[in-house]
């Protein structure tokens, strides 16, 4: 039931019981016991891995396939720069859950301070992204319309990379609104809840990225 | 999320612990890339990269994304998604002929 409708149906409410009428309820519960918004999260970052396990299987269809011109990414992968990038966003989860586990000891520094360095770290993990494309294209001239196996890198990192962007955009609006409100509402603390599981999605689809794409890669054939 | 929820959850020092070994299995991972450069250990490095990603996966999404102390229907969301996805794409993989993991 929508937020309109609960009002709706709390005013009629009133109109017939006076005074006794319940007051509106704004933690929208169905049956499965779980708020609305969080279970809508869930399904969405379920959803999510079908679009990205479509990204990861064209990468795979195309990353070695031979007879095309130019320079393939696995030729070119800077192994310990990515892992230092895939080692930040890891621990940018573990900031990210430090804040939710700080709003929920109201500690709102805590999840303040903790909020703010999850920010930093996924713009960290952007920037490296951002060289490592400027690299490969600059130095190496691998352009998305190279090959396929460019393409479909690019296709994969990138859309992972503007995840990773608005994710980062989530987490700095909640922390300024924690800074104008001198603290995350009850409402916030939610908001919290759903911008970390999103973080953490984006980061466990990095961990198969960074085996699949990177620590697995072969030469093309 | 319940207070009572948040109780079985971990505390901070137990999540600074979570995400060291976190790391440490990363820091496998890469080791096992330059072993299989020098080695060609082929497809054993594959079965350990593939198997040390998926304890990463799993640990996050249990333990930092609280899916074991969540309701089993959030698991089942999730889990669904994860399995349709791999199941789709792995037929697709194999119906094209692509042999995901190569030896050495």
């Amino acid at each position: 039931m929508s937020d309109l409708a609960a009002s709706s149906a709390g005013a009629d409410e009133v109109a017939v019981a006076g005074a006794t009428a319940p007051e509106p309820h704004h933690d929208e519960h169905e049956s499965t016991g779980i708020e609305n918004r969080k279970l809508g999260m869930w399904v969405f970052l379920s959803s999510e891995f079908l679009f990205f396990g479509a990204l990861i299987t064209n990468y795979l269809l195309y990353s070695n396939r031979g007879g095309f011109e130019g320079t393939y990414p696995s030729e070119i992968y800077d192994i310990p720069f990515t892992s230092v990038s895939s080692f930040v966003l890891l621990m940018s989860s573990l900031t990210m859950v430090l804040a939710h586990n700080a709003l929920s000891r109201h500690d709102q520094n805590g999840a303040r301070t903790w909020l703010f360095a999850t920010a930093a770290l996924g713009s960290v993990f952007l920037g490296g992204q951002v060289f490592e494309f400027y690299e490969f294209i600059d130095v190496y001239g691998m352009t998305l319309s190279t090959n396929p196996a460019a393409s479909a890198f690019y296709v994969l990192t990138g859309f992972h990379g503007a995840h990773v962007a608005i994710g980062v955009i989530m987490l700095l609006s909640l922390w300024g609104i924690s800074r104008r409100q001198s603290g995350l509402s009850e409402k916030h603390g939610l908001n919290l809840e759903l911008v970390g599981l999103y973080w953490h999605f984006v980061d466990i689809i990095w961990i198969v990225i960074f085996t699949v794409v990177y620590l697995l890669s072969v030469p093309p054939s | 999320m319940s207070t009572e929820q948040h109780a079985h959850h971990p505390t901070p020092a137990q999540y600074w612990k979570i995400a060291a070994f976190l790391a440490a299995v990363t820091a496998i991972e890469v080791a096992m890339f330059y072993i299989d450069r020098e080695l060609g250990l082929g497809f054993l490095n594959a079965a350990i990269l593939i198997l040390l990603s998926a304890v990463k996966f799993i640990v996050v999404v249990g333990w930092f994304m609280h899916v074991r102390f969540e309701k089993p229907i959030i698991n089942r969301f999730f889990a669904a998604g994860f399995v349709l996805a791999c199941s789709l794409y792995l037929v697709v993989l194999a119906a094209l002929g692509v042999v995901v993991i190569r030896g050495g």
